[in-house]
């Protein structure tokens, strides 16, 4: 802990980044001629990193609070504490990675500088979601990181599928953020607070119906910033059509901050004693919704013919897994904190790889080699690094050793089972299995395939540098996870146990 | 004072780093990187001397060094578990090290000879593999838990696959060599296994101290201590002798024990300082030390006990028929070899620690010095084998000759030689062990019946090679060998006369002569050692009890020893009768029937080529299995996920106003069975 300093100051990582969003957004205002697309990546990306900093010494130094604790802030509207910082700590990686990428993407784009601000404000969203303590900060938070979205989707306003795809993605999230309000209204007339500890300690006599349906919509808000089923709808689509670096930021960070909304949001507002003495069994709800999920997603995955659209698909399945966080918990469950925590861990190795892997196909896309499996033929004998750094992300996506997303998965599955959801994991096992299949197919078509034609790989005939390096910091991170996941693992388990 | 224990991790590392030194710079060293390997056996060699004093001035060491995983047994199984690498410096793995180091330097020494000055290429991958071969077989005797030592023998039998194909180009060598490398990773399986129960069983695998897997199972074997698991209710001694079983597998792989012997003979298309390292002091060892090191695990089970001695007389008789009819000189030392290992086994069964260890001394001394003369012969031949085509070397080769004599008579346990004296101490221990236990006496007779035998081929060779009358150009004129050869000849040569002092118990019973069983008391502990790992203990919670023909202990001993020495008198007195002639001729064709037999080895290896393909014929099942039902399934499970998938893709219409509705209904759906299961509509 740091003496001596406001309290505010643990707001610090979400902070930096409005600012620098301010700022990104002030230059290109003010003085258009003087933005570049390079002075407002490195901006971007610093101020990201800032973020990612002070994320780092909060947690590391134990916090501003006297107690090393949670810090309540604004009449308990704002709660930071471990897990509002790990989550921000993902935010702000992939935040970081996106930007640096998106220097190369947009090279050629007319008006590139307002890309990297609203990716920055989604980016502030996110970190406010991960500390709201009130059901009313995390509408405001979750529109705070919708609307940048869709633009963000529709950014490549002369292509069709991009504009088409931020449509439908802006008229489903529409329809979820009106029944995702709708939740919260009915559960404010069951329980009369806004504030999670307070919905937890009120009196619901007679109300548990309301607050049943209540739950159940904003688990439908939940579901719809997850990419989970049946509000999955908007992802495939979204994620194919808008720019890849975009595709990477939404399937990667956003996903992740729909998940820090189910895992506060639920726990602490409908703990698990109320939830099964008022009959509102959240739990089952999100262990159909994680079963469906994952089930569809990877099936789904395996028929797809574009890499970019597999990959929306798998990020649907990934939902799936890590919603078996919030699935496999029971009342005194020996492995409650555990099995949160692992799926906190799997967000953070999925941050990387996924990532990782949308910026290939950014890479791809940049390169000019076509979307389909087939075009991806032959990829390694040109750009051998970065074929690489793509076989590492399909290895760690499909959950094979020595790769981070290897001990995640495990121990997500190995946390359910103790719990005793062993049905949750054998189902994800078996996923885990299909998944092997069409990520196994990129590797093969990089590295085993033989290209079309002789003149296919004329294509790559650039080297974007921060491209470059963004996937292959994202590699090194996916394989460094693997030692140094003990601290992971153990962070997430603290800030999951400490919910419970 | 400077503490030697200190210095043990160096007598593994300095040849590994001769190791390194030969791989990355010995083509840029003079002599292809000998001279560092040589620099760094020696090394090794005077640390394990300090060493040995070091136990010998009353002091041992048992340390753990290195924890890879869970300090402190964090969570690995049903037990907590350590993994570790450490230290174990007792009597036994002190008396080894001086043995490994000491044969490994002269073989560095001898290759000089017979690798440089025959200009053969690749030097720098040859001795590159003798420092890793050394460093490993070092590693795995210094071990003090069975997980580190398997590990250590994987990588001897890795080495051993290296060494014996160095010749790659030939098509010999590296079938040789992959025989080897399969045939003993066959055993290895059941060693890995065994490993893992160990671990299972005791949540450890600690050779010494009382939290040693040995002492565990002593004590859960007394009532006074129980084990952390045995499966599904098996009775104990049961699961014990199932797991000493499997870890033999193991041993019975690397020290070419019936029936996976085959590869031995196989091995000797490697370079003849191999031969040498492989039988006297490193791979072959390794299976023998194996069981001298854990021997306080082997004895509290008799039947282990009992399978070890009837598998090692076995195995003695019966390399030892198969030696008699070859006509390679490395192949009559090849099947001696898996025959004296067999010696040491029926000794290990019989109760025979220190007589074991006590021909593993010997044995490692005079058979370097076989190898390392038939090496000689071998380069004066011009790499000529068959003995057919020697004779009449005696005169021009004497360093050589005395030696080799020396090892021979060693080989074939005539007074006073050094085979002489271990060789009769097993038989003698399988005599009065075994007049109690019909199985054991069986390994008792084939032993002695082996020695015959032995004794008829060793001088089948001796004969054949050095007497007689030239039956070649190149015997006529056979090439010179240098210092390096002759040298080694001369140090091994002296030991294999001497060696035999070191444990005269015989003199000791029959004169009633004190203090001259050295052996016995070095590994009893006596100056030195660790609680519980004394041939004493051994003896103490071993189970048999010693019975002695007429005479009592003295007649007995006079008359085991006479009537193995007369039994070995008699197989040198045919053999000279038969092949000490000018011109001898071949006696084969008498045995009959018998000499194609022992000619192709009992079709032992026709055999194991039979059932690896009726292995392939059950694989060929399982195949069928595989693809019609295992496959039959995967392929239903995929051609179902395809086929949901491509359902799904229909989902994805792109129309949002179906998204909405699909939506909607999913979420109504959610609703309903939410509300049905927590009755709120009630």
């Amino acid at each position: 802990m740091v003496n001596g300093l406001p309290a505010v100051t643990a707001l610090l990582p979400a902070l930096i980044l409005a600012f620098t969003g301010l700022a990104l957004l002030l230059v290109d205002t003010v003085r258009p001629d003087a933005r570049s697309n390079t002075s407002m990546a490195v901006v971007g990306a610093f101020g990201s990193l800032a973020a990612l900093a002070a994320t780092v010494w909060l947690t590391a130094s134990g916090g501003v609070s006297p107690d090393g604790g949670a810090v309540l802030l604004f009449a308990d509207a704002i709660k930071v504490d471990t897990l509002a910082l790990f989550f921000t700590a993902i935010f702000a990686s992939v935040t970081a990675l996106v930007l640096v990428a998106a220097h190369d993407y947009f090279h050629d784009h007319a008006n590139p500088a307002a890309f990297y601000s609203l990716v920055t404000f989604a980016a502030t969203g996110m970190a406010l979601l991960a500390v709201a303590n009130s059901l009313a900060v995390v509408f405001v938070a979750l529109e705070m990181v919708s609307l940048p979205s869709y633009v963000l989707v529709a950014y490549l306003k002369q292509d069709r599928g991009s504009v088409e795809a931020g449509m439908k993605y802006f008229l489903v999230g529409a329809l979820s953020s009106a029944i995702f309000l709708f939740g919260i209204s009915l559960v404010y007339a069951a329980t009369g607070s806004l504030i999670l500890a307070d919905i937890a300690s009120a009196s619901i006599e007679g109300l548990a119906g309301v607050l049943g349906v209540g739950v159940v919509m904003m688990i439908g808000g939940v579901a719809f910033k997850t990419a989970s089923v049946p509000f999955h709808f908007w992802a495939p689509e979204a994620y194919e059509g808008a720019p890849a670096p975009v595709s990477a930021f939404l399937s990667s960070a956003s996903k992740a901050a729909g998940f820090v909304v189910a895992f506060r949001v639920f726990t602490e507002a409908f703990p698990l004693e109320m939830a099964v003495s008022a009959n509102v069994d959240w739990m089952l709800a999100f262990a159909i919704l994680a079963a469906v999920t994952m089930t569809l997603g990877n099936f789904a995955a395996a028929v797809q013919e574009e890499v970019k659209r597999m990959l929306a698909y798998s990020s649907i399945g990934h939902a799936g897994y890590a919603l078996i966080g919030v699935a496999a918990l029971t009342v005194d469950g020996p492995a409650n904190g555990t099995v949160m925590g692992a799926a906190m861990a799997h967000l953070l190795v999925y941050g990387f790889m996924n990532t990782g892997a949308f910026l290939f196909v950014a890479m791809a896309e940049r390169w000019g080699v076509g979307r389909t499996f087939e075009d991806y033929a032959g990829l390694a004998r040109r750009a051998p690094v970065a074929s690489t750094a793509m076989a590492v992300f399909m290895f760690s996506l499909a959950g094979l050793p020595p790769f981070a997303g290897f001990f995640s998965k495990y121990f997500l599955f190995q946390a359910a089972i103790d719990n005793g959801f062993l049905w949750l994991a054998g189902l994800g096992a078996i996923n885990s299995v299909v998944s092997l299949y069409y990520y196994s197919r990129v590797v093969k078509a990089l590295w085993l395939d033989d290209p079309e034609s002789s003149s296919a790989l004329d294509a790559i005939d650039v080297r974007p540098t921060a491209l470059y390096a963004a996937v292959i910091f994202a590699a090194v991170a996916t394989v460094l996870l693997l030692p140094g996941f003990g601290p992971v693992i153990e962070t997430a388990e603290a800030a999951a146990s400490a919910l419970f | 004072m400077v503490n030697a224990f200190a210095y043990v991790p160096a007598i593994v590392l300095l040849p590994f780093f001769s190791f390194l030194v030969a791989l990355g710079a010995g083509r840029y060293l003079p002599k292809g990187g000998a001279f560092g390997g040589i620099a760094a056996t020696a090394g090794s060699f005077l640390l394990s001397v300090w060493v040995a004093a070091t136990v010998a001035g009353g002091r041992a060491y048992d340390e753990t060094l290195y924890y890879w995983a869970s300090e402190g047994g964090a969570g690995i199984g049903p037990t907590d578990i350590e993994l570790t690498f450490g230290v174990l410096i007792d009597p036994l793995s002190a008396l080894m090290l001086v043995i490994v180091t000491l044969v490994a330097l002269l073989v560095h020494v001898f290759s000089l000879g017979y690798m440089n000055d025959e200009g053969e290429t690749g030097l720098p991958r040859y001795y590159a593999g003798l420092g890793l071969f050394t460093a490993s077989m070092l590693g795995f005797v210094v071990a003090d838990n069975l997980l580190m030592a398997f590990m250590f023998f994987e990588l001897v039998g890795l080495c051993s696959y290296l060494l014996i194909g160095f010749h790659f180009r030939e098509p010999g060598p590296p079938s040789a060599a992959k025989k080897a490398f399969l045939v003993t990773r066959f055993g290895d399986y059941f060693f890995l296994v065994g490993v893992v129960a160990v671990f299972a069983t005791f949540g450890t695998a600690q050779f010494a101290g009382p939290e040693s897997f040995p002492a565990l199972a002593d004590a859960a074997l007394n009532g006074s201590g129980s084990v952390a698991w045995t499966p599904g209710g098996l009775d104990l001694g049961t699961w014990l002798t199932v797991v000493g079983l499997l870890v033999l597998g193991g041993v019975v792989g690397k020290s070419a024990q019936f029936p996976l012997h085959t590869w031995l003979p196989d091995a000797m298309e490697g370079p003849t300082p191999v031969s040498a390292l492989i039988h006297a002091a490193t791979m072959v060892a390794a299976g023998v030390y194996l069981v001298a090191r854990m021997y306080g695990f082997y004895v509290l089970t008799p039947t282990t006990m009992a399978v070890i001695a009837f598998v090692g007389g076995f195995t003695a008789l019966f390399a030892a028929t198969m030696g008699v009819v070859k006509d390679e000189l490395k192949q009559v030392l090849a099947y001696s070899t898996i025959s004296q290992y067999g010696y040491m086994m029926l000794a290990l069964g019989a109760g025979g620690y220190v007589a074991a260890v006590f021909h593993l001394t010997t044995h490692a001394f005079f058979k370097a010095l076989l190898f390392l003369g038939a090496g000689s012969v071998i380069i004066a031949m011009h790499h000529n084998e068959d003995m057919w085509d020697m004779g009449g070397l005696k005169s021009k080769m004497p360093v050589t000759y005395y030696t080799f004599l020396a090892g021979s008579l060693a080989l074939a346990g005539i007074f006073p030689f050094a085979g002489f004296w271990s060789k009769d101490e097993i038989l003698y221990e399988a005599l009065v062990h075994g007049l109690n236990d019909p199985l054991l006496l069986g390994g008792y007779l084939m032993g002695l019946l082996a020695v015959p035998v032995t004794a008829f081929y060793t001088f089948r060779m001796v004969f054949l090679t050095f007497h007689g009358e030239p039956r070649s150009d190149t015997a006529r004129d056979p090439e010179s060998v240098r210092w390096n050869v002759k040298g080694p000849l001369t140090v091994l040569g002296s030991l294999a006369v001497v060696t035999g002092l070191i444990n005269m118990v015989p003199v000791q019973k029959v004169l009633g002569l004190e203090g001259i069983d050295l052996l016995h008391r070095w590994l009893d502990n006596e100056w030195g050692g660790i609680e519980g790992l004394s041939s004493h203990h051994y003896a103490d919670i071993g189970p048999y009890s010693s019975a002695y023909l007429v005479g009592g202990e003295v007649g007995t001993v006079l008359v085991g020893a006479a009537v193995s020495l007369g039994l070995a008198l008699l197989g040198l007195g045919l053999a000279w009768r038969l092949y000490n002639v000018p011109s001898p001729t071949e006696h084969t064709a008498k045995l009959g029937g018998i000499k194609d037999v022992l000619y192709n080895n009992y079709y032992l290896d026709e055999l194991q080529v039979w059932l690896a393909y009726r292995t392939e014929d059950v694989a060929g099942g399982a195949n069928t299995f595989d693809q019609g039902i295992i496959d039959g399934v995967v392929n239903g499970v995929s051609s179902v996920s395809l086929t949901g998938g491509g359902r799904i893709r229909k989902l994805q219409s792109g129309v949002v106003s179906q998204y909405a509705a699909l939506l909607t209904f999913g979420l109504v759906a959610l609703l309903l069975v939410l509300g049905a299961t927590g009755g709120w509509f009630l």
